[in-house]
């Protein structure tokens, strides 16, 4: 991408006021994330049996849980882990499903068949469900959600790469590259994949959510994160009992998940508009 | 195309109970003799190589043996049996609703295509979406249940024809059938605006024929393929969606039942769920399949 391509699609993401929403968004959970040890008022695993249950206040913005221990601090701290584990989740999904879109739409042939065929089996197993089945037979914990959400959810980067590669093929300068004699892998690397980028980018920013929602929810359900770890889904689960009289201990994370998400779904949204207008728009 | 994934989904399925550890040990507890070990193992056939076993297990399901359940004295096909009905009662409702009002909410807002609307109606759609719905569940349940005490938080309360039963449905089919409602209205809105200037529209607003005819009949009808495709894409979501609703709610269904035996480690209940859920999907899928026929009848499948 050049300086004046570049410098439109800033100015073409800035017009997007969604977007720059979004961007406030996910700026405000990195920075709780990364300065969750400078801001948070308290440890958030002190207990405090002298402040249990504590309605939102000036000492408790958020409350307490509980074992007396501050929300806020939690809810700040568990940013850490929405943003790490949404990112494990990402990478890995996007290097394994990514890794074999590329070798789908380059090799072709039976391997494509086959690859694509692996693609539909995982795809009519619910993403949630396998998942949900693999991070119990495993033992549960942070690094089996993520690998188990990694592994249930690849096919889509799958089929985004495999149908770049499929009509990057056919350009005149991928032609012409094989006309000169150029190695394949050097197609690939050099002529190929750079130009993915774009919507690599783009869906990747997309997937940050759904793997938020889903480590949340894998949490939430016992196979996630484990107690006394602030992760948002397992503090969502810790107020459930106590809904009738400590209606801030459930909502709080809740609204920290949601944030993150939106920010996400915002800024992909934005950035699907200015880097990749031939993408199709889900919704 | 539906034998291999047929193939594929069992294959998964079945290395789930492998993925789990040993399985005798899961069967008979940590503290079991080296020999009755690999009695049982025998006895079992799990001594066999594994494309056997898998053969073995394969042609068990074929018959509808799902095997026995670890923790419950008995047989996996009942359990899920006695639990499938409140879950299709679940899914199906909420799917209804979000149909039922995506589909008019679509095509009312793209009779009126305005910017401001258009944004809005992203913003909403986005908003939805980013929702963790265990969340929205305990946030109805708190508003609902325990502040405006007009519905039961938890449980069935009984077939949904009788009052009890439709109170205690409402909240859950309430919590898997609203987020997805901006995304439809979203998809029909824009599938109906891409038809509304068809020639074929104008032809018939030409003719003199009524205005909703026009809608429904010549702009509904083509703006629906989209809609459907969505809606089979969404399936598998509906039913990761239930097993979440229906812990919340304390939903007697399959979802609830999945949870429980993911937490006991009974992996026979859980290979049986996971492989009705994905027979499920697989069929739904089918279905839309055919429904795609049924709107279009110049797709035809050889």
């Amino acid at each position: 991408m050049n300086q004046v391509t570049s410098s439109r699609t800033v100015r073409r993401f800035a017009r997007n006021r969604l977007a720059l929403v979004g961007l406030v968004f996910v700026a405000a959970v990195a920075l709780a994330a990364l300065l969750a040890g400078l801001i948070a008022p308290y440890d958030p695993l002190a207990m405090n049996f002298d402040a249990l249950l504590v309605p939102p206040s000036a000492t408790h913005p958020m409350g307490t849980d509980m074992l007396g221990r501050d929300l806020l601090s939690r809810v700040l701290y568990g940013s850490r882990y929405a943003l790490l584990i949404g990112m494990g989740v990402v990478v890995l999904q996007m290097v394994l499903g990514g890794a074999l879109g590329l070798i789908a739409g380059f090799v072709g042939g039976v391997v494509d068949s086959l690859i694509m065929r692996m693609v539909d089996i995982v795809w009519s197993i619910p993403g949630l469900v396998l998942a949900l089945a693999l991070a119990g037979a495993l033992g549960g914990g942070i690094w089996v959600m993520i690998i188990a959400i990694a592994v249930t959810g690849w096919g889509q980067f799958t089929r985004l790469l495999r149908g770049q590669v499929l009509s990057l093929r056919e350009l005149d300068y991928v032609t012409a590259a094989y006309a000169v004699g150029a190695p394949r892998r050097r197609i690939l690397f050099r002529h190929v994949l750079p130009n993915t980028l774009g919507p690599v980018i783009v869906y990747t920013t997309l997937e940050m959510p759904t793997a938020i929602l889903a480590s949340a929810a894998l949490s939430f359900l016992g196979v996630g994160a484990q107690p006394p770890t602030p992760e948002w889904g397992a503090l969502i689960a810790d107020g459930r009992g106590l809904i009738g009289f400590a209606w801030w201990v459930s909502t709080f994370p809740g609204l920290a998940i949601m944030i993150a998400a939106l920010g996400f779904n915002f800024v992909g949204d934005g950035l699907r508009d200015v880097l990749d207008p031939r993408f199709e728009r889900r919704i | 195309m539906l034998v291999p994934t047929l193939i594929g989904v069992t294959a998964i399925v079945f290395s789930l109970m492998h993925v789990s550890g040993d399985p005798i040990r899961l069967l008979f507890g940590p503290n079991v003799s080296e020999e009755k070990v690999l009695e049982k193992r025998a006895e079992l056939g799990l001594d066999k190589p594994i494309y056997v076993q898998y053969w073995n297990w394969l042609s068990q399901v074929v018959q509808g043996n799902l095997g026995l359940s670890i923790h419950v004295q008995d047989r996996v096909g009942r359990l899920i049996l006695d639990r499938i009905g409140p879950t299709l009662e679940l899914t199906i409702l909420a799917l209804i609703l979000t149909v039922a009002i995506a589909i008019p909410a679509g095509i009312i807002s793209a009779m009126r295509p305005y910017t401001i609307i258009d944004n809005a109606s992203r913003f909403i759609a986005l908003f939805w979406v980013s929702m963790p719905y265990f969340w929205l569940g305990i946030m109805l349940m708190m508003v609902f249940g325990l502040r405006l005490r007009i519905l039961p938080i938890s449980g069935r309360g009984g077939p949904l024809w009788t009052l009890e039963g439709l109170k205690s449905a409402t909240l859950p089919i309430l919590t898997l059938g609203l987020p997805p409602i901006a995304l439809f209205t979203r998809l029909t809105r824009s599938a109906m605006l891409e038809v509304v200037n068809e020639e074929y529209i104008r032809t018939a607003r030409s003719k003199g024929v009524r205005e909703t005819t026009v809608v429904v009949h010549h702009g509904l009808r083509n703006a629906l393929l989209p809609v459907v495709t969505l809606l089979g894409l969404r399936l598998p979501w509906l039913f990761g969606g239930a097993v979440i609703t229906e812990t919340v709610f304390a939903w007697p269904g399959m979802g609830r039942l999945l949870v429980n035996a993911v937490m006991e480690r009974d992996y026979p209940v859980v290979q049986g769920i996971v492989l009705v859920i994905a027979l499920l999907t697989v069929l739904a899928n089918l279905v839309v399949d055919f429904a795609y026929v049924l709107i279009d009848p110049r797709i035809r499948y050889g």
